[in-house]
């Protein structure tokens, strides 16, 4: 059982990871990850319940399979002054909710599951809506504050309702 | 008034009725005189690797059940019981022994036939109830080329060798380049676009111009720069089409593929250059990774280099479903396998740095057609009207130049003739 600080302040981290997100505070919000996060959204395969193949895995295509680096390329994109999709700005609104804390593997580091929507606003009429489950290992750095080592996000939908992914989760 | 549009007279001038994109009587059309007749890619045969491996696509709106049977051989049916109409397999994909529906039980084995109904004896006292009547509706015709799989609901289409014609030689590239054959990369990834699947075709049919205009910031992602211009004098590019069946490319070996900012994927190119030349001799060697694109007729399509391969399927007139999967040599390393499974999806996915600007402009280009008005001013396709060549090593008809429509062109020509064709005999050949 994680303190009620600890819950509180994983809480307080990821809303505000939320807002960089629907800001478009691209950079502030790599600094969030470690040097060596994995971020990880597989893509979910309409699959039977007695499939030992499971509705997604590691060896399949993924929306993103990402390192740090990785992550970086895709900021240089929407920053681009040439994405000309992003222009107008899409209004991402990202919901986050039933955080559970608990502590991780590794001494120092929290096991964070959670549920998000993220709801999106784009051109005149367009919109779309994608919700899923995170899992997330965080770990405590030397300053004293939590940074995103892993993150497992998995989208309830098989096929994708929206044209793109023009945002993180 | 009908007629006139589907005989698409200002094309070779250079003008599309943008029409074709909106009227949903043309699409219905589409779906009886195209997606019922065409072959239409439904699997790569590494998606079925045993007995019972089974996966659902469509061909047109109906949705279609592939089969690994237990002979090895590859079925295709209509996924709906002749009972109720309801689906007999809900899951995309899986292994099964046979198909159960989920309304009154009946149950299918691996070749489609009628194995058993649920209240047996009740059916056995009805004179009209032929077991062997009721199977699962099977596809017309079934055959592969190198490993992928297509299927066609009209018994008197082309035999698949027929109807692919010479593109055949340019397929090879991509399917024959090594001596393993090729398989698809693990899952598939679908989403939808509010768009004519039209639009999505044509574009990877000829559209080398978009690249570096659409995807300048995701070159900048991936390459720290924009798209190379593609027009110069000293570019040697080709616009190539069979039947309808187009692919646009240079000769440069490796643009596309360097674009997934990966060196593995470029060492595996570079150092298998020699065998791909080998196989396909020195023109098509330069093909396997290089800036181009392609679309098999009418919705199939694919990238060299990036080796993403999709299907555009039909969901009204403005609606496209869009299936991915990622091609590789089946006996590349399997890190060379990853590498491309991850760039792939890093380049030409719905959270990819190119796709992602692709949607929208396609979807725009759709809804305006909403307006009546809109709809009546025609739309250019004019660029390359001069540059039809004879190739001394390059089948088909050979434009020269990227930047260029005669693709597109050749596509919408291609439309027009089944459209207008009431039989397969009536298609000009």
């Amino acid at each position: 059982m994680t303190s009620l600080e600890t819950h509180f302040e994983v809480q307080a981290f990821l809303a505000y990871e939320a807002r960089l997100l629907d800001e478009e505070r691209y950079p502030e919000w790599l600094g969030l990850f470690t040097e060596d996060a994995h971020y990880w959204a597989p893509g979910v395969e309409n699959r039977g319940r007695s499939d030992k193949e499971g509705t997604y895995a590691p060896s399949r295509m993924a929306y993103f399979d990402d390192t740090l680096d990785d992550l970086r390329r895709r900021v240089t994109r929407f920053t681009a002054p040439t994405a000309w999709a992003e222009d107008p700005a899409t209004r991402h609104l990202h919901v986050v909710s039933n955080i559970e804390v608990e502590d991780g593997e590794t001494a120092g580091e929290l096991l964070v599951r959670s549920v998000f929507v993220n709801y999106r606003g784009q051109g005149d009429v367009d919109a779309a809506t994608l919700y899923g489950r995170r899992e997330d290992v965080l770990r405590r750095v030397p300053d004293g504050g939590l940074r995103i080592a892993r993150r497992l996000v998995v989208l309830r939908h098989a096929v994708l309702p929206a044209k793109n992914i023009n945002t993180f989760f | 008034m009908k007629d006139d549009l589907l005989a698409l007279r200002d094309l070779d001038d250079g003008w599309l009725d943008r029409r074709v994109f909106w009227d949903r009587d043309v699409y219905e059309l589409e779906l009886e005189r195209i997606f019922a007749r065409c072959w239409l890619f439904v699997a790569h045969e590494s998606q079925l690797p045993k007995p019972g491996s089974f996966l659902t696509t469509w061909m047109g709106e109906d949705h279609v059940l592939v089969v690994r049977r237990r002979d090895g051989s590859i079925g295709a049916y209509l996924n709906s019981c002749p009972h109720r109409g309801n689906r007999v397999c809900t899951a995309e994909a899986g292994t099964a022994r046979g198909f159960v529906c989920n309304y009154h039980g009946w149950s299918f084995d691996l070749d489609g036939r009628l194995a058993g109904v649920h209240e047996s004896a009740a059916f056995g006292r009805e004179p009209t109830f032929d077991r062997s009547k009721l199977g699962l509706t099977p596809v017309a015709q079934l055959d592969t080329y190198k490993g992928l799989v297509f299927a066609t609901f009209d018994p008197d289409a082309p035999p698949l060798r027929d109807f692919l014609g010479d593109f055949a030689f340019y397929l090879d590239v991509m399917l024959d380049n090594d001596e393993g054959g090729t398989e698809f990369a693990g899952g598939s990834i679908t989403s939808v676009l509010d768009c004519n699947w039209k639009i999505a075709a044509e574009n990877f049919a000829g559209d080398a111009l978009h690249a570096g205009w659409t995807h300048a910031s995701g070159a900048e992602a991936m390459l720290g720069r924009g798209v190379a211009g593609l027009s110069g004098d000293d570019t040697e590019s080709y616009h190539v089409n069979v039947n309808g069946h187009c692919w646009e490319f240079n000769l440069d070996g490796v643009g596309n593929a360097a674009t997934l900012g990966d060196r593995r994927i470029i060492d595996y190119l570079r150092a298998n250059e020699a065998r791909f030349t080998e196989r396909l001799g020195p023109l098509r060697a330069k093909m396997v990774g290089s800036i181009s694109s392609v679309n098999v007729f009418p919705n199939f399509s694919f990238l060299p280099g990036q080796n993403t391969f999709r299907t555009w399927q039909p969901k009204g007139p403005h609606r496209t479903e869009l299936h991915t999967w990622v091609l590789v040599n089946r006996d590349a390393p399997e890190e060379v396998k990853d590498a491309w499974r991850k760039g792939a999806m890093m380049t030409f996915s719905p959270s990819g740095v190119f796709e992602m600007d692709d949607g929208e402009n396609w979807e725009l280009a759709t809804r305006a057609n909403q307006g009546v008005v809109t709809r009546r001013q025609r739309l250019y396709y004019g660029l390359g009207s001069d540059t039809a060549i004879e190739h001394p090593e390059l089948p088909g008809n050979v434009h020269r130049g990227q930047v260029n429509d005669a693709n597109q062109r050749a596509f919408y020509r291609r439309w027009s003739e089944l459209l207008r064709a009431g039989t397969w005999d009536e298609v000009p050949s």
